[in-house]
């Protein structure tokens, strides 16, 4: 799996692309770690070419959540895919982790 | 029961490197069977990499052997299986029933998650070998 970031006005944008499996899920909590690391707390991950999730990508993605809050920011997710939405929804985390359509809806309302 | 359409089979060290490989086949399988809507392909998938990223992340060698991670999968008309093996590992230690983690949780989910995704799954042990047998009856049946 790949990341890139990038700022935007009010928010960075994470960008994965692969599979968040087991392999992928401590690269992500390491990335996002960074970025937090960098100053941005404000964080939306684009879900747009992540094909695959498991409950360990799942797991990643909570504790990234945690990272934030942590720092004063948030966490949000964008553009989620068939299966990474399936998954979402069988462990209930979809209340946890609010999917928004596009990573620029993702903070546009706060 | 009805004849087997397609098939795929793996056997490997239990690492990381497995799940990716197993996911790549699970992928090529898939084309032979274009028929196999995308809902079981999606849920089945999901499925077996939960079981074998359990076994890569919780198994532990039984004696010197490495633990070896199996996995074999066959497509029916209507009926998706797979075995998902552990060789040379220990039995599970403790039950190996669902957790319900907190929201907060980042770990706990796999065993849950594999319920809801299949028909049947159900845990053996069979000559010091553990498997997980996984079965997932076509949306269309």
């Amino acid at each position: 799996m790949e990341f890139s970031y990038g700022i935007k006005d009010s928010y960075a944008e994470v960008k994965a692309d692969g599979r968040l499996n087991m392999v992928a899920a401590a690269k992500l909590r390491e990335f996002v770690g960074g970025v937090i690391a960098g100053g941005s707390t404000r964080i939306v991950v684009d879900l747009g070419k992540t094909a695959f999730m498991d409950s360990s990508g799942l797991g990643a993605l909570i504790g990234c959540l945690k990272a934030a809050r942590q720092a004063g920011g948030d966490l949000r997710i964008a553009a989620v895919q068939p299966q990474v939405k399936m998954v979402l929804q069988l462990t209930s985390m979809d209340k946890v982790l609010t999917a928004y359509p596009t990573a620029e809806e993702a903070f546009s309302n706060d | 029961m009805t004849k087997v359409i397609a098939s795929r089979g793996f056997r490997g060290l239990a690492g990381e490197d497995a799940i990716e490989a197993i996911n790549d086949d699970l992928e090529s399988l898939w084309l032979d069977v274009p028929f196999v809507q995308d809902m079981d392909q999606m849920t089945f998938t999901t499925a077996v990499i939960e079981s074998a990223s359990n076994i890569v992340q919780r198994a532990e060698p039984a004696g010197q052997e490495p633990v070896e991670l199996g996995v074999d999968i066959t497509v029916r008309p209507a009926l998706l299986q797979g075995r998902v093996s552990a060789y040379h590992a220990k039995p599970p230690f403790g039950p190996m029933e669902p957790a319900t983690p907190g929201e907060d949780a980042e770990s706990g989910r796999g065993l849950a998650l594999i319920q809801a995704l299949v028909t049947t799954v159900s845990f053996e042990r069979q000559d010091g070998t553990n498997i997980w047998v996984l079965s997932r009856t076509s949306s269309q049946s």
